[in-house]
């Protein structure tokens, strides 16, 4: 195999120039969470839930995609799974000690804790849930189901970097098989018992899948984002081909899509059933400036992604990819602004809210592009002995002579010298 | 009917997708432009070797879509807002949300349809005869045999040249294809 021929990409990357980024980061995002949390400590603890809330879609974002990887028995994501592997690894201990903030403040940001006796039918009807006992345990339950699954996952991966052994593939496997059945389980409870219960009264049954959309949708143009750092700056240059970027880029157009989808049919079978208890989450939204937020999130997180991304060469062309993964980030921050804050700011789109919005976003962004960092110099940036590497690499192996009768047909020999695709 | 049948092209007949895909990438950047590959199976690697853009086929698709969704708010606007309104539970007799479903099928209807029709369009098709079909070994191109056709009516064509060109580049047989 290739992979026993060390290239440099094998070798930890050198991030000097990166190395005080985080840090820098945490500095200033500190002094603002530290100023908002004594100026007004339930702004603080909002901004803090959004800041989480973003980040903890791009590690299950990045765990989704590890999944899919091993279920599908894919090639080309050989490139980048070590990469999604350490975002997904952010999962524990990292995200789950930024929760600590949300845990500690929750009396102040879920108003249904604070509701005294059981007048309230909407929280008796959701009893066993929606205790402030079981707020905690969920929270437990959902940290220890991702800490198992992206460490089991990426243990497995190591693994395999030092012996190769087919039995690590079979593991990971199982893992994913085990995985993706609790993953949307533990994901929805987590979208509901954390964001959903800002108002408490109000259901939707696709709450879930709308926080899993738009997760996977940043997830996967950060991950190109940072495949297209790493290509620019010499590191993983043979596997990260045009294949990859393609796929990265159809994926994105995929869940531009998806979200859409989802986001719509969520506000139609509201729209069209017209029901008060429904209607009055949509109807807060639409008040203010949130209005306008609304309709940046339509034009701005499905029009422009989704026409720029129609045409194929688009997704290959840096220049455009580079700020519409970024332009992803802003407007994702739009999204998750769009449903935690309104409750906090219900006449506006608050913009001093913003700048402790940012700072938390800043201090928590620091905390794990430090701990990601750490990850990917510590660690090979590519499953070393992968099986499928070969096939990334787009190199081709003719199968051995089958045991088949030669006469039946003039063996296709010489299909096996496929010329290596000019890239 | 003509007494004497105008040449419509060369067929080469290789015996591997390598030599195919060789021979091809030679054509390509000799400059040829009324050519194809015909192979058994599909051979990855075949598109940039003849140097083939991107398909037109996805701009048909896009009218067709632009299209079916314009015709799907036009058409429910017009009969629930113009032709024959009904007012229900104090409703805006028309809104883009509750007709956006049915547009948006029909932006998937139309846009397969332009899809369809620009493939056969950009494709001539239907046809009822082509040259090609009259040539003996053809038909195993559907089997173990590759073929490349340079047409007589490329600028880069001509008549001992490409014979030898194709023959050099590893072709075990070149016949003439009469029109």
């Amino acid at each position: 195999m290739s992979a026993s021929a060390p290239t440099p990409a094998a070798g930890p990357l050198d991030l000097a120039r990166w190395r005080n980024l985080p840090l820098g980061l945490m500095a200033v995002g500190g002094l603002g969470c530290l100023v908002t949390l004594l100026v007004n400590s339930r702004q603080f603890g909002f901004s803090w839930l959004l800041g989480f809330m973003f980040y903890l879609s791009l590690a299950l974002g990045a765990l989704f995609l590890v999944l899919m990887h091993h279920l599908f028995d894919a090639s080309w994501s050989v490139a980048i799974r070590r990469l999604c592997e350490h975002l997904a690894a952010l999962c524990f201990p990292w995200l789950a000690l930024l929760f600590v903030p949300i845990a500690l403040l929750a009396p102040r940001i879920y108003p249904w804790m604070r509701e005294t006796g059981t007048t309230d039918h909407f929280l008796s009807a959701k009893a066993p849930l929606f205790t402030r006992p079981m707020f905690y345990v969920v929270a437990v339950f959902c940290f220890w189901i991702w800490g198992l699954f992206t460490h089991r996952l990426r243990r497995w991966s190591l693994q395999q970097d030092a012996d190769g052994a087919a039995r690590c593939t079979q593991m990971m496997r199982r893992y994913s098989g085990g995985g993706v059945v609790l993953y949307p389980i533990v994901l929805t409870l987590a979208a509901i018992m954390w964001v959903k219960a800002l108002q408490h009264q109000w259901f939707s049954t696709m709450y879930g899948v709308y926080y899993f959309a738009e997760s996977v949708w940043v997830t996967v143009a950060t991950v190109y984002f940072i495949a297209l750092l790493l290509k620019s700056a010499g590191k993983l240059d043979a596997l990260l081909q045009e294949t990859q970027f393609y796929m990265l880029g159809s994926l994105l157009l995929a869940f531009t899509v998806f979200y859409a989808y989802i986001h719509f049919a969520q506000y139609f079978i509201i729209w069209n059933a017209n029901l008060p208890e429904e209607t009055y989450w949509y109807v807060l939204r639409e008040r203010g400036s949130w209005w306008y937020v609304g309709m940046i999130i339509i034009f701005g997180h499905f029009f422009l992604p989704f026409l720029a991304l129609l045409r194929i060469d688009v997704k290959l062309k840096f220049a455009c990819m580079l700020p519409l993964c970024l332009w992803a980030w802003l407007m994702h921050y739009f999204d998750m602004a769009f449903n935690i804050m309104p409750v906090l700011h219900p006449n506006n789109f608050s913009f001093t809210g913003m700048w402790a919005d940012l700072s938390c976003l800043a201090l928590m962004g620091g905390v794990l592009l430090r701990a990601f960092v750490r990850d990917c110099g510590r660690y090979p940036l590519y499953p070393l002995k992968d099986p499928r590497l070969g096939e990334c690499l787009g190199v081709y192996h003719a199968p051995a002579v089958a045991s088949t009768p030669a006469s039946a047909a003039p063996p296709l020999g010489t299909a096996g010298a496929k010329p290596k695709t000019a890239s | 009917m003509t007494a004497t049948p105008t040449r419509y092209g060369l067929v080469a007949e290789f015996e591997t997708p390598a030599a195919t895909m060789h021979a091809a990438a030679r054509l390509r950047d000799e400059g040829f432009q009324h050519w194809d590959v015909f192979t058994p199976y599909p051979v990855h690697g075949m598109d940039k070797a003849m140097g083939l853009k991107s398909s037109k086929v996805g701009w048909f698709s896009f009218l067709g879509g632009v299209t079916g969704y314009t015709t799907g708010m036009l058409m429910i606007w017009f009969m629930n807002k113009l032709d024959y309104p009904i007012p229900v539970g104090g409703k805006p007799l028309f809104s883009p949300f509750s007709a956006f479903p049915p547009s948006y099928e029909l932006t998937i209807l139309f846009g397969s349809f332009g899809a369809l029709l620009g493939m056969l369009f950009l494709n001539r098709l239907p046809r009822l005869h082509h040259p090609l079909l009259k040539h003996r070994r053809f038909a195993l191109a559907s089997h173990d045999r590759f073929f490349i056709v340079v047409e007589t009516s490329d600028p880069r064509y001509r008549e001992g040249e490409t014979r030898t060109l194709l023959e050099s580049l590893g072709s075990t047989q070149v016949e003439p294809v009469e029109e």
